[in-house]
């Protein structure tokens, strides 16, 4: 159930009498990085929420490719890959059996072979036998940005990931995201880091009271 | 992956914390040691009034201790918003209810095995005769209790005042399992009559079967938004 794009037309969202979304039409592409800006409460995390099919539209559509989320969600879920400032990884495990786990419950086949390749490919040494609550913010990163990936997600959404980053791990960060854009995957990225935002976006959508109020997709200027 | 192959995985999860940090175990186990045991000293009776007492102290104790592993299971699940990473996973909803009730089973079954030889030495309970009705019994109470703190544990992962919202919510869901184990224990060290104790037993097990249902239904839209 693999897709090249993913449209939304007219998403709103209530929570009770709060409006958080109010009729969001969004395109996104296989390898473009569109970044969702806006003020706090602007709706960000409400799309994003949406976009992982965490939570699902009062009103409007969801099309990933030709299939819409709401008749396969848990196939769709299998090609979407989440990272956010929280790492999602249980601190009592070590990184690499948070990884298996994730790897496992995705169904990902050959899940040593894909753990061995994603060990290398973000530098995850020796700490990642130690228990993740002993890791520093950079470690934990790292962890984090393979757990997204494990499943190789054709839908990545980058949840505010910068957030408590050195620089070399934003560094590291931009370098996975390039790779996975040239892989062809469909990039979302929420942030408020004008430095990350410049140097991957290809399309800037802003949100403002749950409305977008630039066209989506405008193309960013190099 | 199917919803069992994925609830064994999230169990197997929660079995290989638990046996690295012992944290649910020791923390609800000392808990429930301690009612028993202040129990014991508050009701300094004579043997046949401590045989009397035994099945309310026992599950009391088990109550008490369950709420307590309940709310340890899912307060997992709150760090680092691990919670969110299994809804964001392939597999069916049903199936983090179910992981996570074998998970809490497990947890509290030891417990209870350390904590029904101490319920029988200290009010002079003869277990030897009532274990072959009374394990059944235990069983399908704490089946009970724990898929019904499962399904409303979840709903407590996000809350603030989660553990008041559901001792709230729990208890007087949870009463009809607690009153029919009370009683079909007492029928069992009392020496009752076999068929009212299969009665209590077969009231037990269809709790058990409704609260499975409407956990296998109701987990996913509970835990939606």
């Amino acid at each position: 159930m693999d897709f090249e794009r993913v449209e939304a037309r007219g998403l709103v969202k209530m929570y009770g009498p709060t409006r958080a979304l109010s009729g969001v039409d969004l395109d996104l592409e296989s390898g473009r990085v569109t970044v969702v800006e806006g003020p706090n409460g602007s709706g960000k995390s409400t799309l994003m929420a949406l976009l992982s099919l965490l939570s699902r539209p009062t009103r409007g559509t969801l099309r990933f490719g030709p299939h819409d989320a709401e008749s396969h969600p848990e196939a769709l879920r299998r090609h979407i890959g989440v990272l956010s400032h929280a790492s999602m990884l249980y601190p009592d495990l070590t990184g690499i059996e948070g990884l298996r786990f994730t790897a496992r419950l995705h169904g990902v086949p050959a899940a040593d072979a894909t753990l061995a390749q994603l060990r290398a490919r973000f530098d995850i040494g020796a700490f990642g036998d130690r228990p993740t609550r002993t890791y520093s913010r950079g470690q934990l990163q790292r962890v984090a940005i393979a757990r997204a990936l494990v499943h190789r997600p054709r839908l990545l959404l980058l949840d505010e990931p910068s957030t408590g980053l050195d620089a070399a791990s934003v560094d590291r960060l931009v370098a996975a995201v390039r790779e996975e854009k040239a892989r062809g995957a469909i990039v979302a990225l929420v942030t408020h880091d004008a430095a990350l935002s410049s140097c991957l976006a290809d399309a800037t959508v802003t949100l403002a009271r749950g409305r977008v109020v630039t066209p989506s997709g405008t193309e960013v200027r190099a | 992956m199917n919803v069992i192959e994925a609830a064994l995985l999230i169990a197997g999860k929660d079995l290989r914390i638990e046996a690295r940090t012992r944290e649910v175990t020791v923390s609800t186990g000392l808990f429930a040691v301690l009612v028993v045991i202040l129990t014991s000293l508050a009701f300094y009776v004579d043997d046949a009034t401590a045989r009397l007492i035994a099945p309310g102290v026992l599950w009391i104790a088990i109550a008490f201790s369950g709420v307590l592993a309940i709310g340890r299971a899912w307060a997992r699940e709150r760090e680092h918003d691990a919670m969110r990473g299994l809804l964001l996973a392939p597999a069916p909803r049903a199936s983090i209810f179910l992981g996570k009730s074998i998970g809490t089973l497990a947890f509290l079954g030891v417990v209870e095995a350390a904590l029904v030889p101490l319920v029988a030495m200290l009010f002079h309970v003869d277990l030897g005769p009532a274990l072959p009705l009374l394990v059944p019994v235990l069983g399908l109470g704490t089946l009970g209790f724990v898929l019904t703190g499962t399904l409303f544990g979840a709903m407590t992962v996000q809350t603030r005042s989660r553990d008041l919202m559901l001792s709230v919510v729990l208890f007087p869901l949870v009463s009809p399992a607690l009153l029919a184990g009370v009683v079909a224990t007492r029928e069992i060290l009392g020496g009752g009559p076999l068929d009212e104790i299969l009665a209590w037993m077969r009231i037990l097990g269809a709790f058990d079967l409704v609260v499975g249902a409407c956990g296998w239904f109701l987990f996913g839209p509970l835990v939606r938004d």
